[in-house]
């Protein structure tokens, strides 16, 4: 801010002698003092520099003081400018201040005289100057406050979640476009009610705890169906915006897309009750053989005591595959056990699989076709992983064969990936069946598997593996004629593909 | 004497509850899935029916039991279940469940000699 004593004056006056006086003056208050001595000089002063104050004489043969007046009023506003005259007139003085000066000096005026003036003139431009800077600070602050709201706007709009602003009259503030999908409404509209639009659970929300008497930020949460089925499930969750009294003035809810949690939710709890009847099953069965067994009245044979018991022990050593089979899913879903990634020869693991069903092949007569090829790249994968895959793929096609059929299996490289493939001459698979292969304990049920037992947790260990390493598995089969299944083993996974 | 119609897909349960009930002297007749079942029950007109909740498919035994009251099959129905009333799974009779009794797996033949009692009465002892 300027100081009084470093005011910067200029003085425009065609008389020397007056011209030298102020100027003397002046400086002897301090002032830093610039003279014009004609019209021209002063404007061409007055308009490049910034003084804080201008005297001008209203009488110069070139220019009249009021030409200069308007001149540095035009291009500096702020300067505070006397005019100064011998003659002083109620219409030049009017004139004058119409033009923007500041006051009117009278000459001849005394030093005292002089010295008022400039000192109330002063402070005007002190005034001036203030009310300036404020000015520009706050034009600087609305922008800055404009720059913010937009950038807000711009973050709210773009968030994936839905955000819908209510004022306590039930009329919509501000909302997102999220918000209007997530609430599955055609349009909103600010300034419109909207709290009957609303679904009922999230309106009886609003109800039950944002009256005006609330003084606590507490949110509430809602779990919304907007479309059945899982299609669309929401949460919302309501917070209020209170005033700085206190007092609330809206809501603000937070509407965030929850379905594919709730599938995935519903699809557990499908599993958990999938996996409890099917545990049940076989300690049904065998706890009611037992049940039979204990019994006095039913006078058991020896023979029904063994036929009840072996059966029994055949349900509990199924009873145990499942569990196991299931633990190796939850293995792998869990990615509990870390995995050893090796170089695996596949070659070998075919023909390890192989010779652990030496005895099954010969009871059904079956031929095994398996050439292993040369050159065959090794593949980067967890031993056990592997083998369990190609495991369960050779038992179905043993176990799902007919009698001195034949089972071909061959394994080699297409561009990036290991192929492996078994196919046999069984009993086939329909279309709906090839279908629900994938599915948790499906097992088909036709004429042909009626004695085949099994838990059907087979094909979803392979279908889980071959996912773990971003493989693909096909299945061609054409019903009591035979089956062929193909995995594609990727062989460029980075190390962290395959360790997660 | 009471013929009692079994339809189970658990080979194993079919057995058992056949030896109970034919050891209290009643005559059996069984079947492994829903077709079968149907066929066994217009064919030999049982006195009882006893039906599995979950054959093939889940409710397969509903919708058999559905079917014979449908058609005037009017005979009394006794429900095998092996569904836990943990699982949140509660069974109400009505329409939609149109049985008369539900058996508990594990079967002890105490319990499921008692059910079949309620709709028909004992017969002589071998
Ligand atoms: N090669 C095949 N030929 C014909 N059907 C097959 C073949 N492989 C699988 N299936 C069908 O798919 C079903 C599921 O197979 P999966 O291996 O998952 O179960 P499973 O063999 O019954 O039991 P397990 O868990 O003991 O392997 C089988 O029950 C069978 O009906
Ligand atoms: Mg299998």
């Amino acid at each position: 801010m300027v100081s009084y004593s470093k005011a910067k004056i200029l003085v425009i006056d065609d008389e020397d002698a007056l011209r030298g006086a102020v100027k003397r003056i002046l400086e002897r208050e301090g002032f830093s003092v610039v003279t014009a001595e004609n019209g021209a000089r002063g404007i061409s002063l007055g308009t490049t520099d910034e003084f804080d104050l201008a005297l001008i004489d209203l009488k110069m043969p070139d220019y009249s003081g009021l030409d200069v007046l308007r001149e540095i009023r035009k291009h500096k506003p702020n300067t505070v400018c006397f005019i100064a005259t011998a003659y002083a007139s109620y219409e030049t003085a009017v004139e004058a201040t119409k033009m923007g000066a500041d006051g009117y000096i009278l000459k001849p005026f005394t030093p005292e005289e002089l010295l008022n003036h400039l000192n109330s003139g002063f402070k005007k431009r002190v005034l001036i100057l203030e009310a300036e800077a404020l000015k520009n600070e706050r034009e600087a602050r609305l922008l800055e406050i404009a720059f913010e709201r937009t950038r807000l706007n711009t973050v709210i709009k773009s968030l994936a979640d839905g955000v819908l602003v209510v004022n306590t009259d039930g009329e919509v503030v501000y909302y997102n476009n999220a918000a209007l999908k997530y609430l599955n409404l055609q349009d909103i509209v600010i300034g419109r009610p909207i709290l009957e639009e609303l679904p009922r659970e999230i309106q009886d929300l609003i109800f039950a705890n944002f009256t005006s008497e609330i003084t606590e930020k507490k949110s509430f949460s809602v779990e919304v169906e907007i479309k059945p089925k899982h299609e669309l499930v929401v949460e919302a969750t309501l917070s209020p915006v209170l005033r700085q009294s206190g007092k609330l003035s809206g809501v603000v809810i937070v509407i965030k897309n929850i379905s594919e949690f709730k599938k995935v939710e519903h699809l557990k709890s499908q599993f958990v009750s999938m996996v409890a009847h099917e545990l049940k099953a076989p300690v049904a069965a065998t706890l009611g053989f037992i049940n039979i067994i204990l019994n006095k009245e039913m006078n058991l044979s020896r023979e029904q005591e063994v036929d009840f018991l072996s059966r029994s022990r055949v349900r509990l050593g199924s009873l145990l595959n499942m569990v196991n089979d299931l633990l190796d899913i939850s293995r792998i879903e869990m990615k509990t056990v870390m995995r050893e990634i090796k170089k695996l020869d596949m070659n070998q693991i075919i023909s390890d699989t192989l010779g652990m069903f030496t005895a099954d092949i010969k009871k059904k007569d079956l031929t095994v076709i398996f050439e292993p090829k040369e050159n065959m790249p090794e593949v980067r994968a967890d031993h056990g992983e592997i083998s369990r895959l190609v495991t369960n793929l050779v038992s179905n096609a043993i176990k799902y064969n007919k009698q001195s059929g034949r089972v071909e299996i061959t394994c080699c490289q297409q561009k990036n990936y290991a192929v492996l493939e078994i196919s046999d001459t069984g009993i086939g698979l329909r279309k709906e069946e090839q279908e629900k292969l994938w599915g948790e304990f499906y097992r088909a049920k036709n004429e042909f598997t009626k004695d085949i037992t099994g838990t059907g947790l087979g094909m979803p260990i392979v279908k889980r593996i071959v996912d773990a390493y971003s493989g693909k598995i096909e299945v061609e089969s054409k019903y009591t004629e035979g089956t062929r299944f193909k995995v594609y083993l990727p062989y460029n996974l980075t190390d962290d593909e395959l360790n997660n | 004497m009471a013929l009692i119609a079994i339809i189970d897909d658990d080979p194993d349960i079919l057995d058992a509850s056949s030896l109970i009930l034919q050891t209290k002297g009643f005559e059996v007749i069984t079947a492994s899935n829903p077709d079968d079942g149907y066929k066994i029950v217009k064919e030999n007109k049982p006195d009882v029916i006893i039906l599995d909740v979950i054959m093939n498919e889940p409710d397969d035994g509903f919708f058999l039991a559905q079917k014979f009251r449908r058609e005037k099959i009017m005979t009394p129905i006794i429900m095998y279940t092996s569904i836990s009333k943990t699982l949140g799974m509660q069974f109400d009779k009505g329409e939609m469940v149109p049985v008369d009794e539900f058996v508990e797996k594990p079967i002890s033949p105490e319990q499921l000699v008692a059910k079949v009692l309620k709709f028909v009465k004992q017969p002589v002892e071998k």
